[in-house]
């Protein structure tokens, strides 16, 4: 292994992935702790871009524990699973990143915002939308057919699953008050600069729209998740496609988001 | 897969892991069983490590069992299993087809225990990723410690797989919490270590450039640095880049007819005998052999005692790549033709062989036998898959379809691919020999229903109750359900009519099983509309009719029902036991309805826990384990008997059952992971942790759903105690978890009004509790809310919880010095009542109140109820149970059933059945005769 690309918080870092949450409140507890860890990491400190994403993200889970206890999801049991395969997606992608060309199973999507971590520096919003881009673009998908097959369910439109995965929306909507609106012109303007492969997977809403393709893709995947090459392919493809996204969102062309 | 035992490379850098590997595996947890799983990427040394480990623990008289999963996607159920079992007895090749699935698991377990003899097992399984659902079920169920073998298990899992949806992702993510259960990641080697390899490979005087070379292009992948380590021996001087020019380039230099069994070998599947290798490649025997040693040389293929295969996954990849389509085609066929001559015959591997062969109608008669094979041994996923197939094999106009169909959709319900069966269903509809629309209505509803969708489910009962041909059977079974759908929905005045109506029409042209659901729904119903004699009175009428039915199912379900009815909303615990019981028995004396038995003792243990007939409830428990139960019900029983456990403060069973748990539900089942939040926090109670109690109760709220009032009790109730206990013991409290826990008791309190009666009455009696913990909590030492909490768990016939409020009662009284006879009484009766149940950690509290306030606890010695003894074989006395002897005993005191039941606490009718199996059990006829047979014993 060579030197860590973690700097003074190696062994911080090492120790904290040692542990693999499995209920929404240590998911917060996990997120809590990295957020601190993650703004010890030179040279950027709190600067860098993982640390603006881990920021937004913590926000969001917190207010998905909220609901939580406020028993405002029909199917807690599945949105809780939910979160927590969700969040160890995540995790696993922090676990596998060990640097630049020495991370062969690091998803690409999140080598790209990872090796941006000492710099250069990128503008705060641009870094965490390309965070929740890897995060719901590509790991949503499977978190959810993980989910639906642990639980023994289907994933249906309209059924009381996918009315709690709607409502995380709202959270999001609250959270990213940047994405709202005003801001989705340039956002809309970003995707046009784009090529065709994207074009047709994104010309909606931001976040709720790829909330709805990460729900979508979970359906696709659920038919072939018994096929495993299938599955492969369709995991390279949407890494593929969203690294893509992510490294345009971490260009200087991103910055029309802030 | 990878290589033969006689040609392995040194093994470099994996000395610890070995070691590790090896301790972790004989390190077997409280249930006799451990598990270590090897992940990795392709190529890193998984069956290796697996071999090495096999190998030394078998030389220190470990029992060894191996088997590999195959990639085919199309296996038999239990593959890798029953091939490990086949290799050391060929006997065991048969299995007879299984009464139930837990037979077939109980069969296998039995099969390994003989292999095992008084040797500890190391079960090993390579591939894992490619493991059927029933494999993954039996590994479970066997590391649960339910096949009652002490076994290790050593699997190796492709890193890759995990990555993606593979269901093992969430099985190791639950098992790895399990302290007896690892999962190694295995890493690549690093540079000091390739370079160790690359020059024993190569024996030393390597440049240091060239092994930096073998470094950058293999990544440290030891079966990629052994190969070029090769390379570089042999004087390549231009080394490959990749694997597939190392193979590539030896590929050129095979003679043609070692080229051929190459690529035969690469056809195959599993390990390929030489009498099929000879029939495929058509070759003659000295050819073969010198073909054979060729692929043996320049490293293509292994030949192991069990036959030949390629050395590596990996040499697998490539040459598929370099295979031509016809000439797969024709080895395919080739194998077929070779299979179909040689005799036994394995549908699964003849259809992959067909199938692959470009033959579909040849390959079809094998898929079907393949998928029927697999129902008999309850691999509904693996004959769904099996059924699919055949549907992909025929024209969409062949006759055969319709059929193929129904078999597809039936068999993805159950499996619990839902939408699938649907999908399935839709298409047999749409068939010109379709069956009767009434038919397709009741299919549809009926997998809607086990989908949830109940809204939906419930349209198409009501469709096909319209329909045109509608048979009158077919309306009383449709109506039947439907009653029954409601009743899960709570809409019990719409139940109750359905299932009145149902009830007519079971009695005129039903079948005894609708007849028994129509009543259970109208029973049900009943007692949820606060009319509970009625439906009583419905039900004990379709157990008669089940009974003079005699058939095991029908006879099952209405026990049942009568005794979750008894136990559950009527409150009539004892009288539930009872029935459980009688029909456990029942059953059992016809040597039927295993699964029923287990069922019906488990409602029986239960509630003979609630009325704190605590030894009594271990041993019905203990019988019902005996059954060797699987899934939910051994799930059901676990967690049954590891209430007792907590309650009891036997940590060890405590901790074990919960790891068994633990390990079932890792195989999915949101349903009973509340049970066991909840289990999880009392026995963290009683040892003093008050926050991993805190941890379990806050994950149990995040997981709940709003309207279940009486988990959310539960729930609630743990977590004010948990506070509670942590301030008692100056430790620190959770204002966050306080408020979230207030708010949930807040809740209850709003929603309880509209709660069925029954329900309501337990919700009130958790109410009760929490807000008595809330006094404590804010260090009011009131007694008012304990004993309101007293008298709410006495009312319902459930002496532990009464117990301990009464404990906390007298502690609050005695706190603020006032009306202390008064706690002296109620702690006193708490103490006999502890007592008497066995309530150990209970007890201990009790005393140690009683310690710090100076209280004597019993003045003289009668207010000590001894633990009444257990039955003694000799004692005539001694079939009967301890509620029937205290019956009896009462009986020969000349009390009436009146008397007798305001004694115990019991309605007179439950002491009427208690008298009647009494003197069944001593075959007496009258309260003379037992008395005196009770006087003469005692």
């Amino acid at each position: 292994m060579t030197q860590s690309v973690w700097g003074p918080v190696r062994q911080e870092m090492s120790d904290l992935l040692q542990s693999h949450p499995d209920d929404v409140p240590a998911v917060v507890d996990q997120l809590t702790k990295l957020q601190d860890i993650l703004g010890r990491v030179p040279p950027l400190l709190a600067e860098n871009p993982l640390c603006d994403f881990n920021k937004l993200y913590l926000t969001i889970t917190e207010g998905v524990l909220e609901r939580l206890y406020g028993g405002k999801f029909k199917d807690p049991a599945f949105l809780s699973r939910l979160d927590v395969e969700f969040a160890a997606r995540y995790f696993d992608a922090l676990r596998a990143w060990a640097g630049p060309d020495t991370s062969p199973h690091c998803p690409r999507v999140w080598s790209g915002l990872f090796q941006r971590i000492p710099g250069p520096d990128c503008r705060p919003l641009p870094s965490a939308c390309a965070g929740v881009n890897a995060h719901i673009n590509f790991d949503l998908p499977f978190a959810l057919v993980t989910t639906f097959d642990h639980l023994g369910t289907d994933p249906i439109d309209d059924s009381d699953q996918h009315h709690d995965y709607l409502q995380i929306n709202e959270i999001f909507a609250v959270a990213i008050p940047g994405l709202r609106r005003g801001y989705l012109d340039k956002w809309q303007l970003l995707i046009d600069t784009m090529n065709g492969s994207l074009d047709d997977w994104w010309q909606g809403e931001a976040v709720e729209y790829t909330r709805n393709v990460a729900w979508r893709n979970a359906q696709k995947l659920w038919v072939m998740r018994h096929d495993m090459s299938a599955t492969d392919k369709q995991r390279a493809h949407l890494d593929r496609v969203a690294a893509q996204l992510g490294g345009l969102l971490l260009s200087p062309l991103g910055e029309f988001l802030q | 897969m990878a290589s033969d035992e006689g040609d392995d490379g040194p093994l470099v850098g994996r000395t610890d892991t070995l070691a590790e590997v090896q301790s972790d595996l004989r390190n077997v947890g409280p249930g006799g069983t451990a598990a270590v799983f090897v992940t990795g990427e392709s190529g890193v040394g998984k069956s290796r490590l697996l071999r090495e480990t096999a190998r030394a623990m078998n030389a220190t008289g470990v029992a060894v069992l191996s088997g590999t999963c195959l990639d085919i996607g199309d296996a038999s159920p239990l593959h890798p299993v029953l091939q490990a079992l086949r290799q050391l007895d060929p006997e065991l090749r048969q299995i007879d087809q299984p009464d139930d699935p837990g037979a077939l698991l109980d069969r296998v377990s039995r099969d390994l225990r003989t292999v095992a003899g008084d040797r500890h097992l190391l079960l090993v399984l390579d591939d894992l990723q490619w493991a059927d659902r029933s494999t993954r079920q039996l590994l479970l169920y066997l590391l649960a410690g339910l096949g009652g073998i002490r076994l290790s298990v050593l699997a190796a899992v492709r890193a890759e797989a995990l990555h993606g949806a593979h269901p093992l992702r969430r099985v190791l993510a639950e098992l790895r919490r399990l302290r007896s259960v690892r999962v190694v990641d295995l890493s690549p080697l690093d540079q000091e270590q390739t370079l160790e390899l690359v020059n024993a490979i190569a024996g030393g005087g390597i440049e240091p450039e060239d092994s930096d070379r073998v470094f950058k292009r293999s990544g440290g992948n030891p079966f990629v640095v052994e190969e070029l380590a090769r390379d570089l021996r042999d004087g390549r001087i231009e080394l490959s880049d990749t694997l597939r020019e190392i193979f590539l380039s030896r590929v050129d230099e095979l003679p043609p007819k070692a080229h051929a069994v190459v690529h035969a070998v690469a056809a195959g599947v599993e390990p390929i005998e030489h009498s099929v290798l000879a029939r495929v490649t058509k070759l003659p025997e000295d050819e073969l052999i010198d073909a054979i040693r060729a692929a043996v040389a320049h490293r293509f293929v292994a030949s192991t005692a069990e036959g030949y295969r390629l050395r590596h996954r990996l040499v697998a990849e490539i040459l598929e790549a370099e295979v031509l389509p016809a000439e797969a085609a024709a080895l395919h066929r080739r194998y077929a033709e070779a299979m179909e001559g040689g005799g036994a015959v394995d549908h699964a591997r003849l259809a992959h062989h067909w199938q692959k062969a470009g033959e579909p109608a040849r390959a079809l008669p094998s898929v079907v036998a393949a998928a029927r094979s697999a129902e008999q041994m309850y691999g509904f996923t693996e004959a769904h898959r099996y059924w699919s197939l055949a549907l992909d094999l025929i024209a969409g106009d062949a006759p055969e379809r319709t059929e193929l169909l129904a078999h597809a959709a039936e068999s993805a319900h159950l499996c619990g691919e839902h939408q699938r069966a649907l999908a399935r269903l839709a298409e047999l509809a749409g068939r010109p020999d379709a069956p009767g629309r009434c038919e397709l209505h009741l299919r549809r509803a009926r997998y809607l229903a086990a989908a949830g969708r109940s809204a939906t489910a419930e349209v198409e009962y009501e469709l096909a109750l319209q329909a045109p041909d509608c048979a009158p059977r077919q309306r009383a079974s449709a109506a039947a359900y439907l009653a029954e759908l409601l009743v899960h929905l709570g809409r019990y005045a719409d139940a109750y009519e359905r299932a009145t109506e149902a009830l007519d029409l079971a009695a005129e042209n039903g079948t005894t099983a609708d007849l028994v659901r129509a009543s259970a729904a109208l029973g049900f119903s009943s007692a949820f509309r606060e009319d509970p004699d009625a439906g009583l009175a419905v039900i004990r009428q379709a157990v008669e009719i089940a009974e003079r039915s005699g058939h095991p199912d029908d006879m099952g379900v209405a026990y049942l029902h009568l005794a979750e009815l008894l136990a559950g909303p009527l409150n009539n615990v004892e009288e539930g036991v009872l029935v459980a019981r009688r029909g456990a028995e029942r059953l059992a004396s016809l040597g039927v309805g295993r699964t029923y038995q287990t069922r019906l003792l488990a409602i029986a243990g239960n509630g003979l826990f609630r009325v704190g007939q605590w030894a009594e409830a271990d041993q019905v428990l203990e019988a019902a384990m005996r059954h060797r139960p699987s899934g939910a019900d051994a799930v059901e029983l676990l967690l049954a008997r590891c209430r007792l456990w907590v309650g009891f403060g036997d940590v060890d069973a405590a901790h074990r059952d919960l790891d068994a748990v633990a390990t079932l539900l890792a195989g999915g089942g949101a349903r009973h992971v509340l049970p066991m939040l909840t289990l999880r926090a009392g026995l963290a109670m009683w040892q003093r942790r008050h926050a991993q109690a805190r941890a379990a109760v806050q994950r149990g709220l995040t997981e709940t759903r709003s309207d279940d009032l009486v988990l959310l009790g539960v729930l609630a109730w743990h977590g004010l105690r948990a506070e509670a206990e942590a301030l008692t013991d100056g430790e620190r409290i959770d204002p966050g978890a306080i408020r979230r826990l207030k708010t949930v008791v807040e809740r209850m309190a709003e929603g309880v009004g509209t709660a069925a009666t029954p329900v309501r009455a337990v919700i009130d009696g958790y109410i009760d509790l929490c807000n008595a913990e809330i006094s404590r909590i804010e260090e009011r030492h009131d007694p008012e809310p304990w004993l309101r909490a007293a008298v709410a768990w006495d009312r319902r016939s459930q002496p532990y919880p009464a117990a301990y409020s009464r404990l906390r009662r007298a502690e609050a009284a005695l706190t603020r010095k006032t009306r202390k006879a008064t706690a002296v009484v109620a702690l006193r009766e708490a103490y006999a009542t502890t007592i008497a149940m066995g309530a150990r950690p209970l007890a201990a509290e009790i005393v140690a109140t009683a310690h710090r306030f100076r209280v004597a606890l019993a003045d003289d010695t009668d207010t000590v109820p001894i633990n009444p003894p257990g039955p003694d074989p000799d004692d005539e006395l001694g079939v009967l149970t301890q509620r029937e002897r205290e019956v009896l005993a009462a009986v020969a005191e000349g009390l009436t059933n009146r008397e007798i039941g305001e004694r115990l606490f019991i309605s007179e009718r439950t002491v009427g059945v208690h008298v009647g199996h009494i003197f069944d059990k001593l075959q007496v006829r009258t309260r003379v005769q037992a008395s005196r047979v009770f006087l003469t014993a005692a």
